[in-house]
């Protein structure tokens, strides 16, 4: 293998390696209502940043984990800190266009919250048990 | 000796808020309820001239503000929320609570919403989040974008709002908002302190903003770039207060015309975040006393103001930034006097958050010029009695809770 065709491998090996560790920290729950059973990653980010509210015509409310590893993948999916997010939450609060998501202790509790709430899209650990939800694939 | 200790309670409570108050929903009408609120103090101290109206030279905690909303979704497209704020700056606003805004927002789809009510007007990066000092780095944002004293005439109008989101595919994301409706105004803000202290006190003023924001969420991760456009109108009825007038002499000024362009740049990149804006004002006021006759008199206050700050997040309770604030004046009342035809503000300011919902701020100012008699943006003459000095070196402590 020439040169560059190693750099291309490790660059692909250090893309895709993270990317799978991330699908494997967390995984993207739902209520049955939800009618998606799939989102793309830029569909979530939007939904979690309320530009978007329904995905696969169904009505959705984003709910948070305030801590923990699900919810540090997850701010690797939306692109930014927890300080950066809970500031881009606040600036909606406080000028009056836009609400703060649910935000929840512990991946029983969102998964609880998900299965109850009609309409409600979480994240829970990837090994986490969250019984009448369903998971959305993330493509 | 009481206003310091009211403020010395302020900040107590700020301490003691943030170990105890969180955010808060609860139930109405079978509709989750939600409760935020926020409150700050400040303290400043400046070397020689007295900056917003506080007497910073004397070392100043005349700076506290606190605002508290409540909002809720009475359907999935319908939402309705109100906030009321509440300030005291000096001798701006005295602690008499306002209506910041009171909004029904229809969401019809991602690319169309209408908001209706008071509803906070979109103008540059932080018009409709200027209040909230816990969003940014700074103790104060850059004063000649942003000042203080003309914050109760350009924060909110009472009318409408068109806005919604475009995807564009691979080239990210335009968000829009365009608005029309009646300007708030309030006789407790820079306008009418520096109008009274011209011998033109204020009777009443009205006027309308119409205007629009534009802002792309560009396919480079992290930058933003935007730009807006306001047209505003003033109609003050107000009276002669001079010696070499009669008592009660009436006078009426109008815009002819107040429109303001702008445009900003925001690039968030790891532990860094940089912003710039830029402003256009060209403000032309026309100035008539009907027992003189028809004859007006024109004023120009066109002026140019810009901003560019950079941050750094050194740890993740630390904060450190600089930034240099420009303002501009065209036409000062004596353009001999070099001094007042800017304001330069260099800052460098540090912020720890202590906890999730309190944070501390320091920073010092190194202010160049003093801006014209008519900038209102923060030098007055009723607190500078003695006339300006041309340079002014401020520190600024502020802490704030929110929820």
């Amino acid at each position: 293998m020439k040169y560059t065709q190693w750099l291309l491998l490790a660059g692909a090996v250090m893309l895709i390696v993270p990317l799978s560790l991330r699908a494997a920290d967390m995984k993207v729950i739902a209520n049955p209502s939800v009618s998606a059973s799939a989102v793309s990653a830029d569909d979530l980010k939007d939904v979690f940043l309320e530009n978007k509210d329904s995905l696969g015509g169904s009505h959705v409310d984003p709910v948070l984990e305030k801590g923990g590893p699900a919810h540090e993948a997850f701010l690797k999916v939306l692109g930014k800190s927890d300080a950066a997010l809970q500031t881009y939450y606040r600036s909606l609060v406080f000028s009056g266009k836009g609400s703060m998501p649910k935000a929840l202790a512990s991946d029983a509790e969102v998964a609880a919250w998900v299965a109850k709430t009609k309409g409600a899209v979480g994240y829970v650990s990837g090994d986490a048990s969250a019984p009448g939800t369903k998971v959305l694939e993330v493509k | 000796m009481k206003g310091f200790r009211t403020h010395l309670v302020v900040a107590a409570l700020v301490c003691a808020a943030s170990l105890t108050v969180h955010a808060q929903d609860f139930r109405l009408f079978n509709r989750s309820v939600q409760v935020h609120g926020s409150l700050s103090q400040g303290f400043a101290y400046s070397n020689d001239n007295n900056f917003l109206t506080m007497k910073t030279s004397d070392s100043s905690p005349a700076f506290t503000d606190g605002a508290l909303n409540l909002s809720t979704a009475v359907t999935d497209k319908f939402h309705v929320g109100a906030q009321a704020y509440d300030r005291k700056v000096g001798q701006l606003d005295d602690f008499r609570p306002q209506l910041d805004f009171a909004y029904g927002d229809y969401r019809f789809a991602r690319w169309f919403g209408v908001r209706a009510g008071r509803v906070k007007t979109a103008l540059g990066l932080y018009n409709d989040t200027q209040d909230a000092d816990f969003l940014y780095t700074w103790a104060l944002l850059p004063q000649g974008t942003y000042p203080l004293d003309l914050r109760n005439s350009m924060i909110a109008h009472d009318g409408g709002d068109l806005y919604g989101q475009i995807p564009l595919k691979k080239a990210g994301k335009l968000n829009y908002t365009g608005y029309y409706g009646k300007r708030t105004f309030d006789d407790r803000s820079g306008y009418y302190i520096f109008s009274s202290d011209l011998g033109m006190p204020i009777d009443s003023a009205s006027g309308r903003a119409l205007g629009w924001d534009l802002r792309w969420t560009a396919p480079l991760k992290g930058l933003t770039l935007g730009s807006s456009w306001i047209d505003m109108t003033q109609n003050r009825v107000g009276h002669y207060n001079e010696a070499y007038f009669p008592p009660d002499t009436q006078y009426r000024a109008h815009s002819a015309p107040d429109r303001t362009a702008v445009g900003y740049a925001d690039f968030q990149r790891n532990k860094w975040d940089f912003s710039g804006e830029y402003r256009a004002e060209n403000y032309w006021l026309s100035i008539l006393t009907p027992s003189f006759g028809n004859s007006v008199f024109l004023w120009n206050g066109t002026n140019e103001s810009w901003f560019t700050t950079a941050s750094y997040h050194a740890t993740k309770r630390v904060t450190l930034g600089v930034y240099h604030s420009n303002y501009h004046v065209d036409s000062p009342a004596d353009p001999t006097n070099k001094a007042t035809n800017h304001i330069y503000d260099e800052v460098a300011a540090a912020r720890v958050d202590l906890n999730r919902y309190w944070v501390v701020k320091a920073e010092g100012h190194f202010m160049d010029g003093y801006g014209d008699l008519y900038s209102t943006h923060g030098f007055y003459e009723r607190s500078n009695p003695d006339g300006f000095k041309p340079r002014t070196n401020m520190l600024m402590l502020r802490t704030s809770f929110f929820f």
